[in-house]
């Protein structure tokens, strides 16, 4: 879409809008005068006897007849008039650039203000606003989960420290945590300890740094044999690593990504999506509102919402928005289910189950493959577990 | 069509190129700045608004300089004539005061609609997870004013640095109708009807017909049926030509007064006949300032979880990234269809990634299927050897065959 466009009309309105402005003021500027005129005539003639008077009478007819001369409520008129036409320029141009009106993909269903409000405050929390989301629940009177909020307060606290670069309490939640996070690839703990070990062996400790392994690093020596004999061989070059074959522990640290990997894991653990779902719904609605809106007009037509099992069209999403695994059966065109499993043909094409009974007649007998020429029976076939 | 049998292809590669995704996203940014129309046409409103009322008070103060000069006294002497035209003078040194404080205000609103265009412009050039995070502070501020959370709406706004973007004043300048109107009062909800009159004219708005009959009732009440009866001729009577059936309901009550049990008429007395106003007043303001009809939040919701929503979701291993492992966005789920697929689409239980002809589906000999990427990782880590994660079972690479799903 072209912004630029809209930005053109834009400056015609402003254009037009200063100069209304100042036309005002010149306005009002140039009545003022006339009137400041007047006054000082009337001043200089003195104020005594008939002739004064009659000048006075004079000095204001003359007044007023420039005034009316002026007629400053009608160029006052006129510089209205051109502003509202530059703003119904513009009001015409976003109409036709824009989406006009959103809500028309919006279907009148229920959505439970409490239970939205609910999500929105624990949205606030996940988002280490806790503040306005205390404030929210006030105002909303509504609930929120409070162990959600604690978590969430203890990890941004751990996070903001390891982000500082200061890993102790990521450590002893890490060590805490230990069976659990073992489960994952990435070791967070052994990451954090050989920060620990490394520091002690830059500072050249290396009994310090000996008793430190022994401690922490032994027990992940079944698990992570190769980083462990790396580790422990660089105590070789204790207080000077920098001219070792393990220079790469010395390179800075990057304490924003481990702080990043610090709170996924943390997240993993307590059963919370790494990523804010409120986020990413509102993504999602993003990426589909502009294909619904133009869809809506043939769905209204035809269906009503409330009694729509299925949306008729596909909306496609992203692929990091595709949480699932959905197969549909190139045949039949139907969407998974049960009668529907994948099967697996032995030349390695995939059909549903039930288009493998309708091919073979009820498994009566072999059918040949819609994609290639193989010949397959149904006992052939494997069912997939996707 | 939808049985179609397709047509054979001879390759078995599934889906088309697809197109590069670099253009994908300037596509899907153009498209999303697309759906921002109230951005750009709330300040624009406000800015027509301030901007009339602007021209109304130069108007008036000037006309009425204006006749006043002409009318001045030059009967009573020179002096009584000088003193005249100084007052009018300071009156307008008044007027223009108020004009500076006027395009002050004007100024405010202009710069406020550039700093939206600036900020569409910047959407398709640049961060894409900022403009993200931006666009969703902005609607739950949105949320929130349409709500009357006006003190949360302000901190997010202002802890978010984005308070150009949202329209905190027009909002607050609505909370004294709706204040006053949950307080029983009628007169400010009638001055705001008065102010934009040519526009609710424009678009039949029966606001004020709905603000009037309340005021009505409000005297029947009151049981002063003679002051109800003559505010009825002044006020009433002007709407019978369109709305005569409901003027004549009004009117009978008269003779049923508030302790009626005569349902029609009972209803009329009823108080929350007072927050149907301000329902219909938040819909003639948003109408006015060309907002949504709903709140933004609720429209983007509902159509991402019309998107998002799958039977999947509902299963017991729904991943927990998926918005609808949640058991509130499930509620608010529930009304909404299914969404549809027409091709398959398969994401690996182990790397979560989306499976297509540069990472294609490998089959296990107990038919559980992880993509080739992951599997190969895992035989180069493990000698050869694949170990099924869901199921436990132990196989060689060699045993793994290729699927065709398309």
């Amino acid at each position: 879409m072209e912004v630029d466009t809209v930005k053109d009309v834009f400056d015609r309105v402003v254009k037009k809008q200063k100069l209304k402005s100042s036309k005002t003021i010149d306005l009002v500027n140039h009545v003022e005068k006339e009137i400041d005129q007047a006054i000082k005539a009337i001043q200089g003639n003195g104020t005594e006897g008939d002739s004064a008077a009659n000048m006075t009478h004079e000095i204001l007819l003359n007044l007023k007849n420039k005034l009316k001369e002026m007629a400053p409520t009608k160029q006052l008129k006129s510089c209205q008039k051109e502003m509202n036409t530059a703003l119904s320029t513009w009001v015409k141009t976003t109409e036709k650039l824009f989406i006009h009106d959103i809500s028309k993909a919006y279907r009148n269903v229920d959505m439970e203000p409490n239970v939205l409000n609910e999500l929105i405050a624990n949205h606030l929390y996940r988002e280490a606003l806790f503040d306005i989301g205390d404030s929210f629940i006030g105002e909303a009177s509504c609930t929120a989960s409070l162990k959600l909020k604690q978590l969430f307060q203890n990890m941004y606290e751990i996070h903001g420290a390891l982000k500082a670069g200061k890993p102790e309490l990521a450590l002893s939640w890490a060590m805490k945590n230990h069976d659990a996070l073992l489960q994952n690839s990435y070791c967070l703990e052994l990451k954090l300890h050989q920060f620990q070990f490394v520091d002690m062996l830059k500072q050249g400790n290396r009994d310090q740094a000996l008793q430190y392994a022994r401690a922490y690093l032994a027990p992940f020596a079944t698990t992570r044999k190769e980083e462990i004999q790396r580790l422990i061989a660089s105590i070789l070059w204790a207080g000077r690593l920098d001219q070792s074959p393990y220079t790469e522990f010395l390179s800075p640290t990057n304490w924003e990504m481990l702080a990043e990997e610090f709170a996924q894991q943390f997240c993993n653990l307590i059963g919370q999506s790494s990523t804010d779902p409120m986020g990413t719904a509102v993504s999602v609605g993003a990426e589909v509102l502009p294909i619904l809106i133009k869809l809506m007009t043939v769905v209204t037509a035809k269906r009503d919402w409330h009694s729509m099992k299925q949306f008729p069209f596909p909306l496609d999403l992203r692929s990091e928005f595709q949480f699932h695994s959905v197969f549909v059966c190139p045949v039949l065109r139907d969407q998974g289910g049960d009668g529907n499993a994948p099967m697996l043909l032995p030349c390695g094409h995939v059909l549903s189950k039930q288009s493998t009974l309708k091919l073979s007649k009820n498994s009566s007998r072999s059918f040949k493959c819609p994609y290639c020429p193989f010949e397959a029976m149904t006992s052939g076939c494997k069912q997939l577990y996707l | 069509m939808e049985m179609a049998i397709d047509t054979p292809s001879p390759s078995p590669s599934s889906a088309s190129p697809a197109p590069s995704a670099a253009a994908g996203r300037q596509t899907r940014a153009a498209e999303s700045v697309r759906l921002e129309h109230q951005l750009v046409r709330v300040p624009l409103e406000a800015l027509r608004a301030t901007a009339r009322t602007n021209h109304r008070l130069a108007e008036k103060e000037i006309a009425a300089v204006l006749s006043s000069a002409s009318a001045a006294p030059g009967d009573n002497g020179a002096a009584a004539a000088v003193d005249h035209l100084t007052s009018l003078v300071s009156r307008l040194h008044g007027l223009k005061r108020k004009m500076e404080e006027g395009a002050r205000a004007e100024e405010l609103q202009v710069q406020r609609c550039r700093a939206r265009l600036d900020r569409l412009a910047a959407a398709s050039a640049g961060d894409d997870g900022e403009w993200e995070d931006m666009r969703l502070k902005r609607i739950l501020v949105d949320y929130m004013l349409r709500m009357s959370y006006y003190d949360t709406a302000a901190k997010l706004a202002e802890t978010s640095g984005i308070q150009d973007l949202v329209d905190i004043d027009v909002f607050l300048d609505a909370k004294r109708v709706i204040d006053s109107l949950q307080n029983k009062e009628i007169a400010p909800a009638l001055a705001w009807c008065a102010e934009n009159k040519s526009r609710l004219k424009k678009s039949k708005s029966k606001l004020e017909f709905l603000l009037r009959l309340q005021e009505f009732v409000e005297l029947v009440r009151a049981k002063n049926s003679l002051q109800a009866i003559a505010y009825g001729r002044k006020y009433l009577a002007p709407w019978a030509s369109t709305h005569m059936k409901e003027l004549q309901r009004v009117f009978a009550t008269l003779v049923f007064r508030s302790t009626t049990n005569c349902v029609p008429y009972k209803v009329l007395f009823e108080l929350n006949q007072w927050d149907s106003l301000v329902d219909q007043f938040k819909q003639e303001f948003y109408k006015l300032y060309g907002m949504t009809l709903e709140p933004l939040l609720n429209i983007y919701l509902q159509a991402g979880l019309t998107a998002l929503k799958t039977p999947f979701c509902f299963e017991g291993n729904c991943p927990k990234e998926d918005p609808l492992s949640l058991d509130g966005f499930r509620k608010l789920a529930e009304p909404l269809p299914f969404s549809k697929q027409h091709h398959s689409k398969l994401v690996c239980h182990i790397t979560k990634e989306l499976m297509d002809t540069e990472n294609p589906p490998l089959v296990l000999p107990n038919g559980y299927v992880y993509s080739t990427k992951a599997l190969d990782e895992m035989a180069k880590k493990n000698e050869g050897k694949i170990t099924c994660p869901r199921t436990g079972e132990v196989y060689n690479y060699t045993e793994l065959v290729k699927a065709y799903i398309s």
